[in-house]
């Protein structure tokens, strides 16, 4: 009885590590990374449903190079270690490129892994300056980078609302202090910062620091975070009697925001990010596309897209799937995306970044401010 | 401002305190630290949201907001009771003659075992509640106390003078003192202990299902991950205050919820997880036994 438990569990061990050795595949796999689980899964989502649009739409025409287009779609959990992790699993998957991560502060550790690899690497969302800054030929974003988006808030506050004292706080994360220091920077000389400070992200009462910041007055305050404190902020900043709006990022545009906050308290709130894609003509197709099959487009839906796009086209104009060859023609080719043409300069941002200010309204983000 | 720092800092003071309470009175009788006690708290909080949605979706908040609050509290209180109950005759009580670290190492297993049922059971994102009170609220010396803040110090407070009285007069109170003092002499004298044991598992849940629905009224946002630090900072306040002593628990919850207050807003809001740490080492190195706790003597 036992002699017969040992070998069927030799056999089940010998099957599994038989069917771990399959034989090299015909298809072009990319990867698609972000945190699909936790509390920002709704970002990982919009990645995973944006490129998976892409690689059908691909996949319809006959794949790339003769070859069918497969997608390995992993969980960072917003977690750097986990990102990294991840980024060792993908290059060891064979994957042709990766759309990916989200959080700047888990795409900057896998860009390392990448870059060791030579894979193509294109954040559709991380939008940390230092992202790009490490002189990778391999590392590349479609959307916009902080210290573009924090100047925009900015020039709004001086030019536009013609403020006099802001607060500006942030969650300490790489993301958030980024966007609140380069938003600090760039502001005006009429505008005082009257306090500066940092949250900590997970963190569920910030009645406190709001207290201290009533004391000063500010007319605005900043904030340089994602969605869940900021909502929260914006709620206990109206219970602590503050009337002065909350601006913040791209990383509060979701709708959990102005439900965290409840509408009334929300009500006002700026945000920086790109234009609405309803009103871009060359995103018509897309949109109508993707809501026939996942529903609502999400905020990064169609950079996610875009982002799929470009790198099967370049794998396309390469003709081949290794990495140098694919990087060189992201950096050297022109791509028509859903947001209209995209070039990437020799650090690997976009030549052009569009971010307007948007306000909520009723419950609803609505564009409000071009510069 | 500094009143308005006081006032917040009593609010997050009194939920801190209720929650260090269930952990100083398990630790007065089994000398245990119930790990799970935070997920207890964290139950209570997403029973809490349930049931007010679920109060909200039939009318019932509407027609009557403190009578739906009120439901809410007695159901959540014994729907997590039962949950100590169980927990304790099944992950503890099978371990009472055990070594001191199994029953530990139990908590934490029950710790993990409760998060990630909640999780998958609810979903790992954030739930939200609307808010019921607005922002109404009570503005003096330039300072405003909530309503919501007004509720949970009064209710924290209320509480803590009924668990006073009953320890200090019942005959039950005078039997978990005396279980707390000697297990065996409290036995030999006719005390049933496991019903003593039970009782106290009983009334520490229930504590920390008033403090989840409160938290859930007062952020109206709850996650399954919100037991953990709920339930270190509480422990931190029951060692602060002296664990196993039941006035250390409230003093202690109460103290940190000040520190915490005042040192985001007066020092740097950076840090406000470090201060509450900062000052149990300092007070475990100049009184180990916490501010109101005896110092042990060793049984002869």
């Amino acid at each position: 009885m036992r002699k017969l438990a040992v070998i069927v569990a030799i056999m089940i061990l010998t099957l599994s590590f038989a069917a771990g050795c399959r034989k090299k595949s015909d298809t072009i796999k990319i990867g698609v990374a972000g945190p699909m689980t936790g509390d920002q899964s709704k970002m990982g989502m919009d990645f995973k449903n944006g490129v998976t649009l892409a690689v059908e739409e691909w996949n319809a025409k006959g794949g790339v190079l003769g070859r069918k287009i497969e997608i390995e779609i992993g969980d960072d959990q917003h977690d750097p270690k986990q990102a990294v992790s991840l980024a060792n699993k993908l290059a060891n998957a064979g994957v042709a490129g990766v759309i990916g991560h989200f959080n700047s502060s888990c795409s900057i550790p896998a860009s390392d892994i990448y870059n060791r690899a030579g894979l193509p690497m294109i954040s559709p969302g991380s939008t940390n300056p230092q992202f790009t800054e490490k002189g990778y030929r391999n590392v590349f974003r479609v959307c916009g980078r902080d210290d573009q988006q924090g100047k925009v808030g900015a020039d709004f506050v001086t030019n536009q609302l013609k403020l006099g004292k802001v607060a500006v706080i942030h969650d300490k994360t790489t993301y958030g202090q980024g966007l609140a220091d380069e938003f600090k920077k760039a502001l005006g000389r009429s505008v005082e910062v009257v306090f500066y400070g940092g949250i900590v992200q997970g963190d569920k009462d910030f009645k406190s620091v709001l207290t201290a910041i009533r004391q000063k007055g500010p007319e605005l305050i900043f904030f340089g975070g994602i969605y869940p404190e900021a909502g929260l902020l914006v709620r206990q900043a109206k219970e602590s009697g503050i009337k002065a709006p909350l601006m913040s990022g791209d990383g509060t545009i979701d709708p959990k925001f102005i439900e965290i906050a409840g509408s009334q308290a929300a009500e006002g709130s700026y945000l920086t990010f790109s234009p609405d894609p309803n009103n871009i003509p060359s995103a018509k197709g897309f949109i109508k596309n993707y809501e026939a099959k996942f529903g609502q487009i999400g905020p990064y839906s169609i950079y996610a897209y875009d982002a799929g796009n470009i790198l099967l086209e370049a794998i396309k104009e390469a003709g081949a799937t290794d990495g140098k060859t694919v990087s060189d023609k992201l950096h050297s080719g022109e791509f028509s995306g859903a947001m209209g043409k995209i070039r990437f300069d020799a650090k690997g941002d976009v030549t052009v970044a569009p971010y307007v200010v948007w306000i909520t309204k009723a419950g609803k983000f609505v564009e409000h401010w071009k510069p | 401002m500094f009143l308005q720092q006081i006032i917040n800092g009593l609010t997050l003071g009194s939920v801190y305190a209720l929650i260090a309470l269930g952990y100083t009175m398990v630790y007065g009788i089994l000398e245990l630290i119930n790990f799970a006690h935070g997920e207890i708290y964290m139950l209570g909080a997403y029973l809490g949201i349930i049931l007010l949605g679920f109060f909200t979706a039939i009318g019932l908040t509407s027609y009557s907001l403190t009578l739906s609050i009120i439901l809410t509290l007695v159901l959540t209180v014994i729907f997590c009771s039962s949950y100590g109950f169980t927990i304790e005759k099944l992950a503890y009580k099978p371990l009472r003659k055990a070594p001191r670290l199994s029953p530990l190492i139990s908590a934490i297993g029950v710790s993990i075992f409760l998060q990630n049922y909640v999780m998958l059971t609810q979903g790992a994102t954030d739930k939200v509640f609307p808010q019921l009170f607005g922002d109404r609220g009570i503005d003096f010396l330039s300072s405003r106390i909530s309503l919501l803040q007004a509720a949970i110090i009064v209710a924290a407070a209320a509480v803590m003078l009924v668990l006073h009285a009953f320890v200090s007069r019942t005959r039950m109170g005078k039997a978990i003192r005396a279980v707390a003092q000697d297990k065996t002499m409290a036995s030999l004298v006719g005390i049933n202990i496991d019903v003593v044991i039970s009782v106290t598992f009983i009334i520490g849940s229930g504590l920390a299902a008033i403090a989840g629905v409160m938290v859930a009224m007062y952020y109206g946002l709850v996650n399954y991950f919100i037991g953990y630090t709920a339930g270190i900072k509480a422990f931190t306040a029951a060692v602060l205050g002296g664990i196993g002593s039941i006035p250390g628990a409230m003093f202690g919850g109460i103290l940190l919820g000040l520190i915490e207050g005042l040192g985001a807003s007066y020092i740097s809001s950076e840090y406000k997880d470090a201060y509450a740490f900062i000052i149990l080492v300092i007070i475990l190195l100049l009184k180990p036994e916490g501010l109101l706790g005896k110092a042990s003597e060793e049984k002869i």
